[in-house]
């Protein structure tokens, strides 16, 4: 298949930061209606891997190619730089991002958050992304507490009204960042029923999580990571059910 | 409040210092400290605001020069600032025959430079204080949705920084109120001009100064009342539910 076609394809992407290697060579493709999990022990660089999907964090080497356009690269003073920063934030705008700690704009109302981006990064009339944005308020059961501000609501709300805000802006690709991390325990299941909703309506999804569970049941391709390395991707069946790798094997031995 | 004017009339068509001449200073008086702290603090603002970006900005030939200019009127008294502006300038060889002439002739021109530099200075301070104060991750957020450099600044870090700001901008500026009573030492008849006046002419230091002190009160009063309106809008966001 054509790269055109695919929304997200990342190849052989490497990184350090100082001394320490974080990510050596790492691929994926996110096909449409994937959900791509990265599981792997804390330092093994999944969320640097997700950050450096949406340039976040800058790769030293390896492409990024978002539906056929790869991001242009240059050398500045031995670091390597994007070579357009509005190429960079034209694409941030079509891969939307769940952060860990929701990172929702305290000051403005939950509402105001949801039609921030579509407002002012992608110019939609804002009545337009009003109606839309109470709406998917509506779908992430937060309709009530629109005009809320984050401080007001617990994680549990603000991360599904984070999740609410990514999809504003219909973006090709969602990447989740640990989006259960920060909850408390009885909050996770809320916002993972969400995430498993998405994943059914077809949504391409690149997720870093903890959630076996999650990955097992939702997702259509497991990665896991070591060091910076794939040491092991395929379908959750194999993966989680059959691990090869001796290091997977006890990754995944206490949770089963 | 009939009742009450008839019973104050006669007490105060007795007294000898609150007469409708001495009001009539102390009126003047208020409308001087009003108009130089006004436009003093509304000038500084806005140079603020600019002047905070550049010194929170990571260019050393931007934030060094507004370090230094917050360093000189931070470190420096305000009334050797007003000295250097009202005294100094017009020792200037030249400047009474030039277009600044209209600056020493009249001493509030180097007041309000004077004040506007000054509280520009330390309004820097605070925003850039309440822009460093911005949470990464909303930062972080801004970028990752594709907003600029630019509309990041304009959509969440200033308005979540001046927010922030709001409690300390309103100290200063009940702090630039009173600072403002060094005006009276340049010949200014701010409302303290006034009272010295009104205190030498009648050689009664307590009802001149004390009336006036009330007077400074009221107004950090409603300056007061003012931002706590302003805070319990502006800050709303900072509140559970």
């Amino acid at each position: 298949m054509a790269d055109s076609e695919i929304p997200l394809v990342v190849r052989d992407l490497h990184k350090s930061f100082k001394d320490v290697s974080v990510l050596n060579g790492l691929s994926l493709e996110a096909h449409e209606g994937d959900v791509i999990t990265l599981i792997g022990a804390s330092g093994s660089g999944k969320s640097t891997f997700l950050r450096c999907m949406n340039l976040l964090e800058v790769p030293d080497a390896g492409d990024i190619i978002v539906h056929g356009e790869p991001v242009a690269f240059k050398q500045h003073n031995k670091t390597r730089e994007p070579a357009s920063w509005k190429q960079v934030e034209r694409i941030r705008s079509r891969l939307a991002m769940v952060f860990q700690g929701f990172n929702l704009w305290a000051h403005m109302s939950l509402i105001g958050n949801v039609i921030e981006a579509p407002i002012h990064v992608l110019g939609v009339p804002r009545r337009q992304a009003r109606e839309r944005g109470m709406a998917l308020l509506e779908r992430v059961g937060l309709a009530d507490r629109a005009d809320y501000f984050p401080a007001q609501l617990s994680g549990g709300q603000q991360q599904r009204g984070a999740i609410a805000r990514a999809l504003a802006v219909d973006p090709e690709v969602l990447l989740f960042d640990e989006p259960t991390s920060a909850l408390d325990p009885e909050l996770v299941g809320d916002v993972l029923a969400v995430m498993r909703e998405l994943a059914d309506e077809g949504r391409t999804m690149v997720v870093v999580t903890h959630e076996m569970d999650f990955a097992r049941d939702v997702s259509s391709q497991v990665i896991y990571l070591h060091e910076g390395r794939i040491e092991e991707a395929g379908a959750p069946a194999d993966v989680l059910k059959k691990p090869n790798s001796p290091r997977l094997q006890q990754f995944l031995a206490p949770r089963f | 409040m009939e009742q009450w004017l008839t019973q104050v009339a006669p007490f105060l068509s007795d007294n000898l210092i609150f007469t409708p001449n001495t009001l009539a200073q102390y009126w003047d008086g208020l409308v001087n400290t009003v108009q130089l702290v006004f436009i003093s603090l509304v000038v500084g603002l806005f140079l603020a605001v600019p002047l905070a970006v550049g010194r929170a900005s990571r260019r050393v030939w931007l934030n060094v020069p507004i370090w230094l200019f917050n360093y000189v009127f931070r470190g420096t008294p305000l009334l050797i600032q007003l000295y250097i502006a009202y005294y100094g300038f017009a020792f200037i060889d030249g400047v009474q025959d030039s277009a600044f002439a209209f600056f020493i002739n009249d001493p509030v021109y180097p007041a309000l430079l004077a004040f506007t530099l000054n509280t520009a200075a330390y309004t820097t301070e605070i925003f850039v204080g309440a822009i460093r104060a911005t949470p990464q991750g909303e930062l972080e957020a801004a970028r990752a949705y594709g907003m600029s450099a630019a509309t990041a600044y304009r959509r969440v870090v200033l308005p979540s920084a001046f927010r922030r700001a709001l409690p300390a901008y309103g100290n200063e500026v009940i702090f630039m109120l009173h600072a403002s009573a060094i005006a009276s030492a340049v010949t200014i008849t701010d409302l303290t001009g006034a009272a010295y006046y009104v205190y030498a002419r009648f050689y009664s230091p307590f009802p001149a100064f004390i009336f006036v002190a009330l007077v400074y009160m009221l107004l950090s009063f409603v300056l007061q009342g003012g931002f706590k309106v302003l805070e319990t809008r502006m800050l709303r966001h900072l509140k559970p539910a």
